[in-house]
């Protein structure tokens, strides 16, 4: 118990010593909210969209432009001709554009923006139908009355986004928390020392994993406090389960970082492995955006991401999305299980000297 | 002028044997090119989306002149089949089991839809049939308020909110054809639609054609902003650079050869890069002309000098990659290289605007025909320019080519 207690505070020290390990625990989580969450926020939401129009005079517009008011909350400029709203449209001060020659509806969009084309392409087949009809009179027949099922807190892009960037850090810090550590123990030979002491290899694992779990813990605090103070989300976090999956889910991701640290001697080695996986999992595990846009071969590999069930489960445990009691549980035990079985298994492998 | 061919190769060569290296200048900007344009490529394109969604049809009145409720039904039952073989229907439907109470069926699907196993249920309603043929003869004499439809939708969930656009989309189009029936719509005074692509010679672009300059440029950065401060501060600690200095070469040599090298790694980076986009991805914009290579070379002078920079300021090498790490998110993805950055908040386009990585973007690809002018020709060359001669003025002043004794 001694030794463990001598090696936790060591951790401790070399961690508040490690500048650049405490900026990526602390600081990278808020840049991710602040730089990917302001970036993916608007892709595909059309409720801002700037529509350009342009009716050549003695055209009647007055339909169209009942039409278009009642699109959405569009803000809509006039312009005096064809090449100034083309203008207007390669130049980004508006979204997409429209004339209407008293003959046909035509629609202009900036061929570069790949990723937004399709949601301004969704408004202008609403504004076509609600037109043709308005245009010979009529109004919609079949309306529709639209019912919110679920929590409230789930109304804002952000509050889906910020637990899982939560989840997200947790992945990263637990990948990168064994295996950088232990190759960079390995490749400055300070395991060679240790090892022929008898400390038992569990016990420096051990160490790492608390010093490393209240780290994370605390890190993940200060960005749900900030998105909270700073971007006034609002979350019900239900703090005992909140707690219990931010423990086992960092618990789970360092077995996994346990078993990169079993795979690879190099530090930087560990680290793009890690990175690799980070990577892979933050675009295909519905952090950003929903996988359901995605092909289904990625879907399914969506399905077989620890990220994709943690980022669902802190949704949950902060009161953005429903779940039923059996699958949090199932997925806290999933990821608990892969820290009982695999660092017990992996310790003794992993903690020993680079012989190689 | 051999010495300084030497030092090219020497750095051309360290980079190729560091592992580190090879992955983040090669294996990493190929890696990026092609998990996002496997995600975001065909993106909203119907046979590779698919929301899980169930129509409830309440309506027991199927004696009238017409059961608009079981066309309703019929069409959202097509939008569950597969428009082309290998593509995926836009909507997997769940049914209600033999003999299941609707009312219970509804119920289990709105569960079902709160815990985010569906995207949308859609409920016709008893009566739907007698309402909607009243509702078509009224039609524009008093605009319904209420609806005659029910979409249960969850805001938590994404999914829930695209499925619901497009099924408002067929729900438009259904009534059109409804209204056509009953003799209130003349489909003959209908008014077409057409699509007018603005920029990228008039045709719809592709992702891979949006992101192939992006990703070109991104290579180069991150070659710049790690590789080059790494190659000369850990040169440097580790006493490497002393031992050069005992020989004839000077220090604008070195500069000379490890420049060099490293547009020679950016050649490489860019060679490797288009290929694959160019065969896997079937990209077809080209660089081959003056003004697009243009602004590869600045990109590559522009990173590398920033690279110097970085180096001038940092005090060791681990510090130098610190400074490289906290620097390479913002100006990456704040550069405009993968995502649109204008609906960015005016306290993060600040950055935006300050960054030489949004002119070169937004230079490249318009010199490449694939964007209008967001900027000036001359603003983009100007600004990664002055960003050039700022770096090298830094780095000209600061930068220590030995370790402190």
């Amino acid at each position: 118990m001694r030794a463990f207690q001598a090696l936790l505070h060591t951790e401790y020290t070399v961690f508040l010593r490690d500048k650049a390990s405490l900026t990526f625990t602390f600081l990278f989580p808020l840049i991710f909210i602040l730089i990917f969450g302001f970036l993916m926020r608007g892709m595909g939401d059309v409720e801002d969209a700037r529509l350009g129009l342009f009716v050549p005079a003695g055209v009647e517009s007055k339909i169209l432009e009942r039409t278009v008011s009642s699109a959405g909350s569009m803000s809509v400029t006039r312009y005096d001709d064809q090449p100034s709203l083309q203008a207007a449209l390669e130049k980004r001060t508006i979204d997409f554009g429209l004339i209407w020659d008293g003959t046909k509806l035509l629609f202009l969009y900036d061929s570069s923006r790949v990723q937004e084309n399709y949601a301004f392409e969704e408004v202008a087949t609403g504004i076509t139908a609600d037109f043709n009809l308005a245009h010979q009179g009529l109004s919609p027949a079949l309306t529709v009355e639209k019912i919110h099922v679920g929590r409230e807190a789930a109304t804002d892009w952000f509050n889906l986004v910020v637990p899982g960037i939560l989840a997200f850090s947790i992945l990263s810090a637990g990948l990168f928390a064994v295996s950088g550590h232990i190759t960079a123990m390995k490749e400055r030979k300070l395991l060679d020392r240790m090892i022929v002491t008898p400390m038992r290899p569990i016990a420096l694992l051990a160490a790492i994993i608390c010093v490393r779990l209240a780290v994370v813990y605390i890190s993940t605090l200060i960005t749900l406090f900030i998105a909270m103070t700073v971007l006034k989300l609002t979350f019900a976090v239900d703090w005992f389960r909140y707690t219990v999956f931010v423990a086992t889910s960092t618990l789970g991701m360092m077995g996994f970082g346990t078993l990169i640290a079993l795979l690879v001697r190099k530090p930087s080695s560990a680290s793009n492995i890690a990175h690799i996986l980070s990577i892979v999992m933050m675009f295909l595990a519905g952090i950003y955006f929903p996988i359901e846009i995605m092909p289904s071969y990625l879907r399914t590999l969506s399905k077989a991401l620890p990220l994709t069930y943690m980022a669902e489960a802190l949704r949950y445990a902060t009161g953005v999305i429903d779940m039923t009691e059996t699958r949090f549980w199932g997925i806290t035990v999933a990821m608990f299980a892969l820290a009982v079985v695999l660092l017990p298994l992996l310790a003794r492998y992993v903690v020993s000297a680079d012989r190689r | 002028m051999k010495g300084i061919l030497r030092i090219a190769a020497g750095h051309l060569f360290t980079a190729f044997r560091e592992r580190v290296t090879l992955f983040w200048f090669l294996i990493f900007p190929l890696f990026l090119l092609t998990i996002l344009t496997l995600i975001f490529g065909n993106m909203g394109q119907e046979g590779e989306i698919s929301f899980a969604i169930s129509v409830v049809n309440l309506e027991s009145n199927t004696a009238g002149p017409v059961d608009f409720a079981a066309i309703v039904e019929g069409v959202f039952e097509e939008t569950g089949t597969a428009s082309e073989e290998g593509k995926e229907p836009l909507f997997t439907l769940t049914h209600p089991s033999d003999g299941e109470d609707l009312e219970e069926f509804l119920a289990r699907e709105k569960e079902a839809l709160r815990l985010g196993h569906r995207a949308a249920v859609i409920v016709i309603p008893e009566g739907f049939n007698q309402e909607l043929l009243e509702r078509m003869m009224r039609s524009g004499s008093s605009p319904s308020e209420n609806g005659a439809f029910t979409i249960y939708i969850n805001e938590g969930n994404a999914a829930s909110e695209m499925a619901t656009s497009i099924i408002e989309q067929i729900l438009s189009g259904i009534d059109r054809q409804f209204l056509a029936h009953v003799g209130r719509f003349q489909e003959e005074e209908a008014i077409p639609s057409e699509t007018l692509w603005v920029g990228s010679g008039g045709e719809e672009l592709s992702y891979v054609d949006f992101l192939l300059p992006g990703v070109i440029l991104m290579g180069f950065f991150v070659n710049g902003l790690f590789g080059v401060p790494g190659s000369i501060l850990f040169a440097r600690d580790r006493r490497v650079l002393r031992r050069y200095w005992v020989t004839p070469l000077t220090v604008p040599r070195y500069l000379a050869g490890f420049s060099l090298g490293h547009l020679t790694l950016c050649l490489i980076q860019f060679a490797l890069i288009f290929m694959l986009a160019r065969f896997a991805f079937r990209a077809t914009i080209t660089f081959a002309e003056p003004m697009p290579i243009l602004f590869l070379l600045l990109g590559a002078i522009t990173f590398l000098t920033f690279g110097f920079f970085i180096a001038s300021v940092a005090k060791t090498a681990n510090a130098g990659m610190a400074i490289a790490n906290i620097l390479n998110m913002p100006m990456m993805f704040l550069g405009g290289l993968f995502f649109p950055i204008g609906g960015l908040p005016t306290f993060l386009k600040v950055i935006v605007y300050a960054n030489p990585v949004t002119y070169l973007a937004e230079g490249l690809r318009m010199s490449l025909g694939i964007q209008g002018e967001t900027f000036s020709i001359p603003l983009t060359l100007a600004v990664p320019v002055g960003w050039i001669a700022f770096c090298i003025f830094v780095a000209s002043k600061r930068l220590s080519w030995d370790v402190k004794r």
